[in-house]
């Protein structure tokens, strides 16, 4: 086999133009690098096609589907491993845009190894051992909670938790819960495609937030619902340093 | 003995545990209100070993109780689709030897949903081949979806019928035009035990679908969602007045002392694989097969997470040298072990499953095992409500089944996401509850316990025995199994 050299530098120097913590942004067609690590580690790459840069975009929550297009919003990782063959970029976030049609690409491993899975830290604890309930005192608390472009869709192992953390918190603390949905309905044009996204989407997202807190047990009388348009973008550690992204989130205002 | 029969062998001597035989000189069947005491031990032996059940709490008498007595004009029980030992489902081989016996006389063969349509003749075999044939129970849903609380939900895609062979879509008094509108699909029994697990709730999500779990309207309380085919009800209460007015035809439903009775009856009751005709007591050398460790153990954890899926079978993978058993048991309890290795193990790319593929972001494709979806400790269905579309009744993955209706789905909305706008299905599954086509052939996750008594396999009974069910997945995601590893698998799902 093949050796590898997971060399930073090496790496950049193969790839015209990198330079760590660069924020990138871009839409592009998925590729599937075929890697065998165990569960769940195939690649995910693709192409910045204003640059001819591919990159490594398996860390997000969200993984594309190979059909279709993928909004990829990330910074360059300061921790380059090679696992895939592209510069990866962490954080990173992808959205999957199923308007935009993709010709599936599957190519081998080609000597990569992909990466282990590992539960990553966000995710929701089991009925059985359940987070305990955070300790008073109980001032008001804004959780953010990111949406994937176009989607109402809590994000698996990311926003679901932070749903879970602001029930749990909203439960302990009482008072009352303000909903408030966004979406990014000013359009905005990213590799020569246009995106915007609907505007009942912030309702959508609204709605989502109250099934889950009053699923989860906060008392539905207590959770008011707002929605508007184009918020500023907010910069708080559910978007990972990613800003951009939360012009498409939900804020929940426990007020006790 | 072992320690862990010791119980049982108390209630065998206290209260004598019934021994049926085997298949060759014809299993028992169990007529409704036939008055048989339900043994706390219930040993059913076929021609390659024996499945068991295990009534938690002791014997039950059925003289009068619900499940075994006869309701309705027909002379139905539950029982009589539920049968102690098909491993509490029916088989087709069964229904074929009920027919035989009974000459097509027995209630099983009811015309309501015992025959491919009422409005057939009756007295011909050929009016009940999807039930002698391929073990299959006419389901009739209402067209557009009712919901759990009796709401009507407006579909977001049409139904046409395709192909109707047995006419009953098509029907002008059952089917999809009738007065009461119906759809007409056709189902394998599930069996009925194991409800500790397969009403447990691991997380307090649905990732699937990206919410918290169902909550039952008739109680407010969170559920597991893991119950029917389509998940059409919440509850083992609601599901046992949906089969009392459907199954059994009766008008007045169950009183809530009977639906008492059937629900003791449920929760107590335990199934699987206890012996293997070649490898002795799955419960021997180490291993913890059987259904004892059904009832002691927690449910609703992740094998991930906490016990590994099958690892019951662990002790087999290094049976030592100077072990006292013969070559061919050996060779059977390695094998059943390595099949639960591959089970785990033995990864593959799942492709185009909703449910598993989308909404939820674990990306299409995804490289997993069977146990991505078959992730419960212990009994291999789903923690999380386990509707996903497998292939098992959506074309172009569904094997050919010229003798079910086929209907061609249209999405109003969005497309499908791996299907496109048009849909051809068999049953389209969770999406005759839900009203939506990005459910269209989701079928719940069954439980994997007991599975020899119950062949043929998946809801649509399309997999003839347990080596059709590994040569679908072998097909669906060519995998690429060795013919020594379809071999251990096949032994792993016959030990379970
Ligand atoms: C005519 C045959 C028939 C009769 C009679 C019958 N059932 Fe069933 N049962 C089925 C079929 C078929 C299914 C699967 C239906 C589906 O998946 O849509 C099923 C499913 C079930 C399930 C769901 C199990 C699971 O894991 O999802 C339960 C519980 C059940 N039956 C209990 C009962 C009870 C209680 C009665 C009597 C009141 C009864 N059944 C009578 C055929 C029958
Ligand atoms: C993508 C999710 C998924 C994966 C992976 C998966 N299954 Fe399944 N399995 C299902 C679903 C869904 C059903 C129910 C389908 C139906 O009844 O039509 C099912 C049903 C079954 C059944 C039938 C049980 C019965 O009572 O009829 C068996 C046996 C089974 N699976 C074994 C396996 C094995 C062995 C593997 C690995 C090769 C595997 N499964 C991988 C989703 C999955």
């Amino acid at each position: 086999m093949r050796r590898l050299i997971p060399s930073l530098l090496a790496l950049l120097a193969l790839t015209p133009a990198i330079s760590a913590a660069e924020a990138v942004r871009f839409v592009s067609c998925p590729v599937y690098r075929d890697t065998d690590a165990g569960r769940k580690s195939g690649c995910w790459l693709a192409e910045e096609r204003e640059t001819g840069r591919r990159f490594d975009i398996t860390p997000s929550a969200t993984k594309p589907d190979w059909s279709m297009g993928v909004l990829v919003e990330g910074r360059i990782a300061e921790k380059q491993d090679n696992a895939c063959g592209a510069p990866l970029l962490e954080p990173v976030r992808v959205s999957v845009l199923p308007e935009m049609a993709c010709t599936r690409a599957m190519i081998p491993a080609e000597g990569f190894p992909g990466r282990r899975f590992v539960l990553p830290p966000r995710n929701i604890r089991p009925l059985y051992a359940p987070d305990p309930a955070p300790p008073p005192p109980y001032t008001a608390k804004l959780f953010p909670i990111p949406f994937d472009f176009g989607r109402d869709f809590a994000v698996y192992q990311q926003s679901d938790w932070m749903l879970v953390n602001a029930a749990t918190y909203a439960k302990a603390a009482g008072g009352t819960v303000r909903i408030i949905g966004y979406a990014e309905t000013q359009p905005f044009t990213l590799s020569g495609q246009t995106l915007a996204e609907p505007a009942d989407l912030a309702r959508r997202r609204a709605e989502k937030a109250r099934l889950w807190l009053v699923g989860l047990g906060v008392p539905a009388d207590k959770v008011s619902l707002e929605w508007r348009e184009n918020p500023a973008p907010l910069a708080d550690p559910a978007f990972d340093g990613l800003t951009e992204t939360s012009r498409r989130r939900v804020d929940i205002r426990v007020e006790p | 003995m072992r320690g862990s029969s010791v119980g049982a062998f108390l209630s065998l001597l206290m209260l004598g545990a019934l021994s049926l035989p085997a298949a060759g000189q014809g299993a028992v069947w169990w007529s409704p209100g036939d008055g048989t005491p339900f043994p706390a031990q219930l040993d059913d032996v076929d021609g390659d070993g024996t499945t068991r059940l295990l009534l938690e709490g002791g014997p039950m008498q059925t003289k009068g109780h619900p499940f075994f007595e006869p309701k309705g004009d027909d002379g139905r029980a539950c029982v009589t689709c539920h049968q102690p030992s098909d491993g509490m489902s029916l088989s087709a081989e069964t229904a074929r030897r009920r027919w035989a016996e009974t000459d097509g006389k027995d209630p099983l063969f009811a015309a309501y949903d015992g025959s491919n349509c009422p409005d057939l003749p009756q007295g011909e075999r050929a009016s009940h081949s999807l039930l002698l044939d391929h073990g299959l129970i006419r389901i009739a849903r209402p067209w557009p979806p009712v919901d759990a609380a009796g709401q009507r939900v407006e579909p977001d895609f049409t139904l046409e019928l395709v192909r109707d062979p047995t006419g009953c879509n098509a029907s002008k008094s059952w089917g999809m035009a009738a007065e009461a509108p119906r759809v007409s699909v056709f189902r394998r029994p599930r069996p009925v035990a194991n409800f500790k697990y397969i009403l447990a709730m691991g997380f307090a999500i649905d990732p699937k679908v990206g919410e918290p779990l169902p909550i039952d309207p008739a109680t407010g309380q969170m559920v597991s969602g893991n119950l029917l085919s389509d998940r059409r009800v919440l509850s083992l209460e609601a599901q046992m007045q949906d089969a009392a007015h459907t199954h059994l035809g009766l008008r007045q439903g169950l009183t809530a002392e009977e639906q008492r009775q059937i629900l003791d009856f449920e929760l107590r009751l335990f199934v699987a694989r206890q012996q293997d005709r070649i490898g002795g007591d799955l419960d021997e050398g180490g291993a913890r097969g059987g259904p004892e460790t059904l009832a002691r153990s927690e449910p609703g954890r992740l094998g991930s997470q906490g016990m590994a899926v099958f690892s019951e079978f662990a002790a087999w993978e290094k049976i030592p040298a100077d072990a006292d058993i013969s070559p061919e048991q050996r060779a059977y309890r390695e094998s059943v072990a390595r099949g639960a290795r591959i089970f785990r193990e033995k990864m593959f790319l799942i492709t185009d499953s909703a449910g598993i593929n989308s909404p939820v972001g674990f990306g299409n494709p995804v490289r997993n095992s069977c146990v991505f979806c078959h992730n419960m400790s212990q009994m291999g269905m789903d923690v999380a409500p386990g509707q996903v579309d497998l292939g098992t009744t959506n074309m172009p993955f569904a094997d050919p089944q010229p003798h079910l209706p086929l209907f061609r789905v249209t999405c109003k909305g969005e497309p499908h996401p791996h299907y496109g706008r048009v849909i051809h299905t068999h049953d389209p599954g969770y999406a005759l509850t839900t009203g939506l086509c990005a459910d269209v052939g989701k079928i719940t996750l069954q439980t994997l316990r007991g599975l020899t008594g119950r062949a043929p396999y998946f809801a649509n009974g399309s997999a003839r025995d347990l080596r059709a069910v590994i040569d679908y997945y072998e097909r669906r995601y060519n995998i690429g199994y060795t013919e020594q590893e379809k071999r251990d698998l096949v032994n792993l799902m016959g030990a379970l």
